[in-house]
């Protein structure tokens, strides 16, 4: 963040610097071709780091307790007992990483039975940590019934309590470390599902595309986006090249055709973030694979899919999807 | 969305239309006089529960042809510390002008073009800017006008099919002009045909439609 301001300000000061030069007529040529070269060469602004919204800064995890915004709440009914609850730390290094970050996880169900059930690895959104989308994966814990599935959720490097500084590649290497972890307790890649929201599509896609330490049975999008392709086109109306903006080269619309597992989509219809035309149906239309289904809930915004479905046929749909 | 999940794609509010600026003249200038301005302003989004306007930054300069026709080449700063070359090179003609009221029409023929340093990727587009101008006394100005950008491009990311191709926006400006310098001030409906919604940019405009901007101006001419 400091390098991002220092080098804001220089940009800000060749910016004053060549405003000095117009206003004086001195050498106006001249402060132009400094001002557009230095700028050109050096500059680089980026907006990566805004994919990633660490704000909400914790010093631990509150879960039922926690009393910030979310989504939604569920009733006592969705109470998960604290023997089913194990909350707890794995180191994470994967390409591109010169060390290894201590990152958080929540495994809801039961340790001993990792080795025989099936578990969905649930990559959340860009916000904050795992208190914010606890509802959520409580509400996944009862796909089939309590426990049925067991759940696992980690933040990310940079998100909740995990270590390090959010990137697009921590999100592979840290989701890739999950799976590991998994692994690690005698999980089956036949009886791995993953499900990526928003901004966790990314690494749901990319690890079932290319799998790395295993390679999940299912995979499960909610609210993808496509690219940041598209997110740039959406946002400047002309088919500005994403590159103006950002490095960040996740591509769900790309990826996904390289997925060959069965695949299950749901995605609001009147996302007003994530537009269902531009993002989720490229992503639906794209996948590679023999096997996917659709689900567009008719009315529900970002993020609100699984209340506005309904928090059973939103299970039910879960359930025969995993199971088919 | 941004409301919701905040920062999200924030990044998008910069990719924004590269091409918004004002119209860089609006009256020719005489032959052989020179112009140099700067700008600053753009499309008005909620931040943080605030409307603030994207502070994007221009200059240009500007050169009279003849009596009717001036040339002129721009400089994107905002672009510029993003590692994007972009500029707009055109010219402004004067179309009619009636001297008894000091009422006109001229036309901003414009090329943009962008090119960034990290994958070298370039993109052009046409701009025509059409105002209607009026002025009072001997150094107020007030004109309306419409802002015409053009998508070359059939096809967006992934092979889907660019659903616009013409982004026409009106706009209203005052330019106050004492002696050498002018001011001025420019508000326009930016793709007033476009649904902002959904989109990962809050951008305010009237029922959900394109985006409102505004636009501040600094010329000396010399």
């Amino acid at each position: 963040m400091n390098k991002q301001i220092e080098i804001a300000t220089k940009a800000l000061r060749l910016q004053v610097l060549f405003l000095i030069g117009i206003s004086s007529k001195v050498s106006m040529h001249k402060v132009l071709l400094f001002t557009s070269l230095s700028l050109l060469l050096t500059s680089c602004l980026r907006l990566d780091s805004n994919l990633f919204n660490v704000s909400d800064k914790i010093t631990e995890y509150k879960w039922d307790n926690y009393t910030g915004e979310q989504d939604f709440k569920l009733d006592a009914s969705y109470k998960i007992q604290d023997s089913m609850m194990y909350q707890f730390t794995m180191d994470s290094k994967g390409n591109g990483d010169t060390k290894s970050y201590k990152i958080y996880g929540m495994y809801i169900g039961d340790l001993n039975r990792i080795a025989t059930d099936t578990v969905i690895l649930y990559c959340h959104g860009n916000k904050w940590h795992m208190d914010f989308y606890w509802q959520r994966a409580k509400l996944i814990a009862h796909t089939g019934g309590k426990h049925r599935f067991g759940v696992l959720m980690i933040d990310y490097r940079g998100y909740g309590l995990s270590d390090g500084p959010p990137s697009e590649e921590g999100l592979y290497n840290d989701a890739d470390a999950a799976m590991q972890w998994l692994k690690s307790k005698g999980l089956s890649e036949q009886r791995l599902i993953i499900y990526g929201f928003s901004m966790g599509t990314s690494a749901a896609t990319e690890l079932s595309a290319t799998p790395r330490s295993m390679r999940p049975h299912k995979l499960i999008l909610e609210a993808p986006f496509a690219s940041a392709a598209v997110m740039s086109a959406d946002g400047a109306g002309l088919n500005v090249p994403a590159s103006y903006t950002t490095n960040l080269k996740i591509d769900n619309a790309e990826e996904i055709k390289k997925v060959k597992q069965d695949f299950c989509w749901i995605h609001g219809t009147q996302d007003n973030f994530l537009g269902i035309k531009t993002h989720g149906e490229v992503v639906y239309k794209n996948h590679g694979g023999m096997y996917k289904e659709a689900h567009r809930i008719q009315g529900a915004d970002h993020g609100q899919v699984p209340a506005t479905f309904g928090f059973q046929n939103y299970n039910e749909t879960l359930y025969k999807f995993i199971v088919k | 969305m941004i409301k919701k999940h905040s920062s999200l794609f924030l990044f998008l509010v910069t990719s924004l239309l590269f091409a918004c600026a004002p119209s860089r003249i609006i009256k020719p200038l005489a032959k052989g006089e020179q112009a140099i301005g700067a700008n600053i302003g753009g499309p008005l989004i909620n931040f943080g529960g605030l409307p603030i306007f994207i502070p994007y930054t221009s200059a240009f300069y500007a050169k009279g042809l003849n009596d009717k026709t001036t040339a002129f080449g721009s400089l994107h700063l905002t672009a510029l510390s993003f590692g994007v070359f972009q500029t707009d090179i055109g010219i402004c003609r004067e179309l009619w002008y009636n001297p008894k009221n000091k009422l006109g029409l001229s036309a901003n023929p414009a090329i943009n073009f962008a090119l960034d340093r990290w994958e070298w990727k370039a993109k052009l587009w046409p701009q025509l800017d059409m105002n209607l101008h009026k002025e009072f006394g001997s150094n107020k100005l007030l004109y309306l006008g419409l802002c015409n950008w053009f998508e070359l491009s059939r096809i967006r990311p992934h092979g889907e099919v660019q659903p616009k191709n013409w982004f026409m926006s009106p706009q209203v400006g005052f330019q106050y002009s004492p002696k050498k310098w002018t001011y001025g001030i420019e508000s326009k409906w930016v793709a007033p045909g476009v649904n902002n919604q959904p989109n990962v940019v809050d951008y305010l405009g009237p029922n959900h439609k394109g985006a409102i901007g505004v636009y501040f101006q600094f010329i000396r001419r010399f």
